[in-house]
Formats: structure tokens, C-alpha cells, sequence
């Protein structure tokens, strides 16, 4: 099982994503980023993909749902990294991001995160909800799981 | 390009460890065959989406992969078949119409748009064989 790898530097929680996803590994790497946010009072979370070569719609939906988590803690999430044969695969693949930010690597994020907190300004909050049901029933279906196992641990 | 036809291989879908190996594979074979790195990844990720739809209706299942190189003319027949339930309504999941709790309908027809080829047998109660075929056009 490859592992991720979780890092802070400033605002941001850098999370390393491996090459190929298990369903118990997204479980971890969700829980770790927000025991991170926890730990470090990150304001934002960097998903790194550079490593992630193939995208399929369980990987689009791990995006989402950490980014669901993440908002709740109070931060916001930024992907980077995204390769450009999986930028698009993705696109006609018809999986999309709503909401969420890209950055083309760890520079550019920095410096939007130096520039959110001298102004305060953050990305608009995700409050309103997805109607795509297809979307959300995955999502819950995801996130019953996450929680229950919450409640078994 | 290479110039002969690569054997055909097939894998045994029983878990999520055979999803990724199935399409990593897939996507080594795609890129050996001469497809560019994103046509390469849109094969791979059909194989992953039509794997993981084995695992998540049927239980378990074959995925094949068959290579063809003949007179210039490459491609990559995708493969994947079960003995589980078999889809009721085949033009609604093409269409991405199902909304069920696993996310069929987005796998399927997203596969379907990335691939040139794609069709579904499928009988309720018996099974579902997916056949999707992605031609080389663009050389590197």
C-alpha cells in the first residue's frame, strides 16, 4: 500500500496523493488531512496529484468529498499537480471541480494563500448544495461509510 | 509503434487490487502500442471504470485486453464481462441517466465518450458483456 505523505508549511497542509487510490486508503488519507487541519490550524489544503496518472470518477468523487470534510474544519482545498493527460481524461470524462481551486504547483499556492490572509478574502463557501443526485447519493454513499466506521473507532 | 500484434490478456476481477492492476496494465500496453499519454490514460481509466462496475454489481468478473496492429491500423478492444444482475436499461445508462447509489451512470457514459467503440450486451438475471474499442489516430 503506497502511503501519502502530509506536510505544513505556512497556511497550507501539503498532502502528497498516491498514484493508485484504494477505498480504505482514502479513508485514512481523509482522516489524516483533517487531524492535520486539527494539529496545525491549517487554513488550506494542497492536494498534490503530480503522482496520479490515471483518473477515473472514484477519483473525482475522493476530490469532492475530502473537499466537503475540509470546508467543515474551516479551510478550503486547492489541487495541484494535475497532469495534463489526466486534466483531459477528466474533462471528457465529464467530472468536474465546483468550487474548487487549481494551482499549477506549490508556488502559486502559496502565494494565494499569503494573499487570502493580508486580505482576508477567502474563496466564496461552498454553501449551496449539489443537485447533481448522482453526485450526491455517491458522496453520501462515501460518507455513511466514513462515518460509521467514525462511530465503530 | 511497434510492429507485430501483442498477445491479448485478461484478468480476473474479484477485488480492488485487480482493478489497478488491470489498468495499469492497460495503460502500459496502450503506451507501448504508440498511443499518446492521454489517449493511453483514457483507455486505463475505462478499464478502471468498467473493472470497478464488475466489482460493484456483478461481485466479480473478467476484463480483456486485445491488441490489434495490422497494415498500419492500431487499436485497443477493451473487454469486460460478468454472470451478475445485467442492466435493465441499457440506452438509460448510456445516456448517464441512472442515478444509483454507486455511481453507475457516470462511469458509463463518461467511458463511452472517451472511447470510439462501445456497446453493451447485457441480459437481466444473467450478465453483462461492455465491449469498447479505442483506434491509434494521433502518432506521437
Amino acid at each position: 500500500m503506497e502511503t501519502s505523505t502530509i506536510n505544513k508549511l505556512e497556511d497550507l497542509l501539503l498532502v502528497s496523493v498516491p498514484r493508485d487510490l484504494m477505498d480504505d486508503e482514502v479513508l485514512l488519507l481523509r482522516r489524516q488531512v483533517v487531524q492535520g487541519i486539527r494539529e496545525y490550524h491549517s487554513r488550506w489544503v494542497l492536494l498534490d496529484f503530480s503522482l496520479v496518472d490515471i483518473c477515473d470518477s472514484f477519483f473525482g468523487r475522493f476530490i469532492q468529498s475530502t473537499a466537503r470534510m475540509v470546508k467543515l474544519m474551516g479551510a478550503d482545498v486547492i489541487v495541484s499537480g494535475l497532469q495534463d493527460a489526466v486534466i483531459e481524461t477528466m474533462v471528457e470524462l465529464g467530472m468536474t471541480l465546483p468550487n474548487i481551486r487549481a494551482v499549477l504547483d506549490l508556488d502559486e499556492a502559496l502565494v494565494l494563500s499569503r494573499e487570502s490572509k493580508h486580505t482576508m478574502e477567502k474563496i466564496i463557501p461552498d454553501l449551496q448544495v449539489d443537485e447533481s443526485a448522482d453526485t450526491q447519493e455517491d458522496l453520501l454513499a462515501t460518507d455513511t461509510f466514513f462515518l460509521n466506521s467514525l462511530k465503530e473507532g | 509503434m511497434i510492429g507485430r500484434t501483442p498477445s491479448p490478456r485478461s484478468w480476473s476481477i474479484n477485488n480492488l487490487t485487480d482493478v489497478v492492476t488491470a489498468r495499469r496494465s492497460g495503460l502500459k500496453l496502450a503506451l507501448t502500442l504508440g498511443f499518446p499519454a492521454p489517449e493511453a490514460t483514457k483507455i486505463a481509466v475505462v478499464i478502471s471504470e468498467l473493472a470497478r462496475n464488475i466489482i460493484l454489481y456483478a461481485g466479480t468478473g473478467v476484463v480483456s485486453l486485445i491488441p490489434h496492429v495490422e497494415d498500419g491500423e492500431v487499436y485497443i478492444k477493451v473487454i469486460a464481462q460478468d454472470h451478475g444482475p445485467g442492466i435493465e436499461d441499457i440506452e438509460r445508462v448510456l445516456a448517464g441517466g441512472y442515478t444509483t447509489s454507486k455511481g453507475l451512470g457516470k462511469g458509463v457514459s463518461g467511458s463511452k465518450r472517451l472511447m470510439d467503440d462501445f456497446e453493451i450486451e447485457s441480459e437481466v438475471g444473467k450478465g453483462t458483456k461492455i465491449t469498447a474499442v479505442k483506434w491509434l489516430r494521433i502518432r506521437r
